[in-house]
């Protein structure tokens, strides 16, 4: 590999193969896709959560989300029936924190996921479909000093799991500081186009087209100052741009309709399991997986 | 994958719309592109045919031009693939490729088959083994596991991660990582090198010649000028850890120390690096430090290559920190502002004729006796990796400009250096004299360094250490 190629691995991440994405682990043991989809975003969704409530900052918790994303992927990855989403999104972030300048104990990261993961006090709408108490109950999520032990084993278990499954590869380079980067190039100077570019690259973290898995970061990058300039009404220069930043037109396109869609594909999805909790360890997505087939059986 | 990717173009008709336009655009240029080229290589075609048949016998001419044309004059469909591909090619070419990197899971370590053990270091034991489906000799590093509460030993997996991205010639290669029977056996597999520097240093009558020193100098500054522009600090710099092959190539190795920095630096620990090449804001108690650590270490190992023995052996941290200021002088708020606020400074008491002596913010120049076959540009080099202020160190990528570099001798190439019998080859390399790297989750020690100076004021600075009376020891 040249040196002026390796130096740039520092902004460019592995990109899952064709294989990874046409099947995974789960639907090889009988997970349906739709479900595995929806378990996958509600798992990315936990670990935003947990990430916010640790108070990491975001690059730390998007690179979690992109491991926990990876470690799903293809026959080789991890299935949905043997691990629990909860534990991986878990020890996603714990490990990905633990890399970072911002190290978190285990203690705190199960205090957080025993909080959301809470069927009575979650804040989150695929784990607590009720909504919010009125008056917070500290029992419904207490986590007892035995939980507390079995937990961290399973975390620290988990952890070493993601790591043999991913070979490793705990790199994960983000679009957010090119972003910043290639709009001061650009001379856009208003925040709300910066702001917008942002919240599309973090809600593309959610995406069931895994763009953070298909995609190098210049793509995302350039892919949401497009939208978000254009949503803003703000105009960029005349010119295919993009290129300036080894975008190419088709993939620029790609990505902004994906991005659009990720508001809908979120609708979509609550609507979709409305009142309903979503499966996020083995035995719910089993659980689930029996219901479907009941259901097909009746009908 | 294929349902989520139909979703978007169902919901989205406007945008899809949007591309088919695009698409429609492009192909119409792609079509105008081919014809154009067509109509081009038709012309030469003809042009050659007419050549060749001018020159040509009968034979050929009937066998190549034909064939050719026949190609040509095709319906047109294999004419737009074919300029397809062209302008695909051109497009490519002006946009940056990024590496293709995948992930897999790990393999088994049974695929290798080990051969014997090399060493041990601070943290994993080293092997030489031989990947059993292809032949390859690899070292294999064990990491060490044990006493890891918080889960994977973090060290292990910034050693991983800095040494994936590490790709460069002078910092060995990461290939793979393997994983045994139970969960905590994990293996690196790295490209085998013969030789360690300390080693081949240690079995030297002689030390390397300059031209010698200069080439494995600069082999480990691209190196570690390549680590830093990554934002990589190795903090286990030293010549056990320089890695040598029967090619005159040089390798930094054992990144079991290493970790990502940043700007502003982070709160680090001070326990790295090994006593001997550790940096006086290190062995001060710096919290916050950067590159020029490693830039220390490297001035350490210039010294030891140039004496084949390592410049500042200390035997605690008091004692080390007495040594350096033999060598180089001692600090002075001139040449290294602010070191009296780093947490171990509060306890050194420095001679008072020292704070005049000094003159100028510029670090002194080391003891020309203790060097005496080094030129003087390369003596102002060393001096300025040892500078005792870590922002007027060079940076590695600085370093590599130095005349130092370019004044005769030069640099001897590669491939004529000379070969070494190897001990990491077939025996067990020898215990190491120099002591092992801090290990990870010691306190700090709070460091009481009101001895270094002995309570004696010192004579004169430019002789080495001959004016400190050291207590320790």
């Amino acid at each position: 590999m040249p040196q002026e190629i390796a130096g740039l691995k520092f902004l460019s991440n592995a990109l899952a193969t064709p294989e990874q994405l046409t099947s995974s682990s789960s639907s090889i043991d009988g997970v349906p896709t739709d479900l595995e989809t929806s378990v996958r975003f509600a798992g990315a969704q936990l670990t935003q959560s947990a990430g916010i409530l640790l108070r990491l900052s975001q690059d730390i918790i998007a690179q979690a989300i992109v491991t926990f994303t990876r470690f799903w992927l293809g026959p080789e990855g991890g299935s949905l029936r043997i691990y629990s989403a909860k534990d991986v999104s878990a020890a996603a972030l714990y490990m990905t924190a633990k890399l970072s300048f911002q190290p978190t104990s285990p203690r705190s990261v199960l205090n957080v996921y025993t909080f959301l993961l809470s069927k009575e006090a979650s804040p989150l709408w695929f784990v607590n479909p009720r909504g919010l108490p009125t008056e917070p109950v500290p029992e419904h999520y207490h986590l007892t000093e035995g939980g507390y032990q079995a937990q961290r084993h399973i975390l620290l278990q988990i952890e070493s799991v993601i790591l043999r499954t991913l070979g490793f590869n705990t790199h994960v380079a983000l679009p957010h500081t090119i972003t910043l980067t290639y709009l001061q190039t650009l001379g856009v100077a208003s925040p709300a186009v910066a702001r917008r570019a942002f919240e599309h690259l973090n809600s593309s973290l959610l995406s069931p087209q895994l763009l953070y898995l298909t995609h190098q970061p210049n793509a995302l990058a350039v892919a949401s100052i497009y939208l978000a300039a254009r949503e803003n009404g703000v105009k960029l220069v005349d010119g295919e741009w993009w290129e300036v930043f080894d975008v190419d037109r088709e993939d620029l396109g790609f990505l902004v309709v994906a991005m659009q869609s990720m508001e809908g594909f979120a609708r979509a999805e609550s609507e979709k399991w409305k009142g309903r909790m979503l499966p996020l360890d083995t035995e719910e997505v089993d659980a689930e997986i029996e219901r479907r087939r009941m259901l097909e059986a009746g009908e | 994958m294929s349902s989520s990717k139909s979703r978007w173009a169902d919901e989205d008709p406007e945008a899809d719309a949007l591309i088919a336009q695009r698409k429609r655009e492009k192909e119409e240029k792609r079509r105008a592109k081919a014809e154009k080229q067509r109509r081009e290589e038709e012309q030469t075609q003809l042009q050659a045919a007419r050549s060749q048949s001018a020159t040509a016998s009968p034979n050929g001419d009937s066998d190549a031009p034909p064939k050719k044309r026949r190609r040509l004059s095709n319906e047109q469909q294999q004419q737009p693939t074919s300029g397809v591909d062209s302008q695909q090619n051109q497009v490519k070419s002006n946009l940056l490729q990024f590496p293709v990197l995948e992930w897999g899971p790990c393999r088994h370590v049974d695929n290798f088959e080990r051969l014997n053990h090399i060493e041990e270091g601070s943290y994993g034991w080293v092997s030489r083994a031989k990947e059993i489906t292809t032949g390859e000799v690899v070292a294999l590093k064990k990491l060490k596991m044990e006493n890891s509460p918080d889960g994977f030993p973090v060290t292990g997996l910034r050693e991983i991660q800095t040494l994936l991205k590490a790709r460069h010639q002078n910092v060995v290669f990461l290939r793979e990582v393997v994983m045994g029977n139970k969960m905590d056996e994990v293996y690196l597999v790295m490209d085998f090198l013969e030789h360690d520097l300390k080693t081949l240093l240690d079995d030297m009558r002689e030390p390397f010649l300059p031209s010698e020193i200069k080439t494995l100098l600069l082999q480990f500054l691209s190196g570690l000028e390549f680590l830093h522009s990554q934002w990589i600090m190795h903090r286990d710099l030293k010549t056990s850890n320089l890695l040598m092959n029967n090619r005159g190539e040089l390798k930094i190795a054992d990144f079991g120390m290493a970790r990502y920095y940043g700007d502003p630096p982070p709160k680090l620990t001070q326990l790295v690096v090994t006593l001997w090449y550790r940096s006086p804001e290190l062995l001060l108690g710096a919290e916050t430090y950067g590159p020029e650590i490693d830039m220390w270490s490297l001035g350490c190992i210039f010294g030891e290559l140039l004496t084949k023995e390592p410049l500042l052996q200390g035997k605690n941290e008091v004692d080390q920190v007495s040594k350096i200021f033999a060598l180089t002088g001692p600090p002075t708020s001139q040449i290294w502002p602010g070191f009296r606020s780093l947490p171990n400074a509060k306890s050194l008491r420095l001679p008072p004729s020292y704070s005049s002596t000094q003159k100028g913010t510029a670090p002194p120049l080391l003891p020309r006796a203790k060097f005496p076959f080094l030129t003087n540009s390369g003596l102002q080099l060393l001096s300025s990796l040892l500078a005792l202020n870590p922002a007027v160190r060079p940076t590695a990528a600085e370093c590599l400009k130095h005349p130092y570099f370019r004044e005769d001798p030069r640099p001897k190439p590669k491939e004529m250096f000379p070969t070494f019998p190897s001990k990491a080859g077939m025996e067990k390399r020898r215990r190491r004299e120099t002591p092992e790297a801090p290990k990870r989750g010691q306190e700090a020690p709070k460091l009481d360094f009101a001895s270094v100076f002995g309570g004696q004021t010192g004579g004169d600075a430019g002789e080495a250490g001959a004016g400190f009376t050291l207590r320790l020891g």
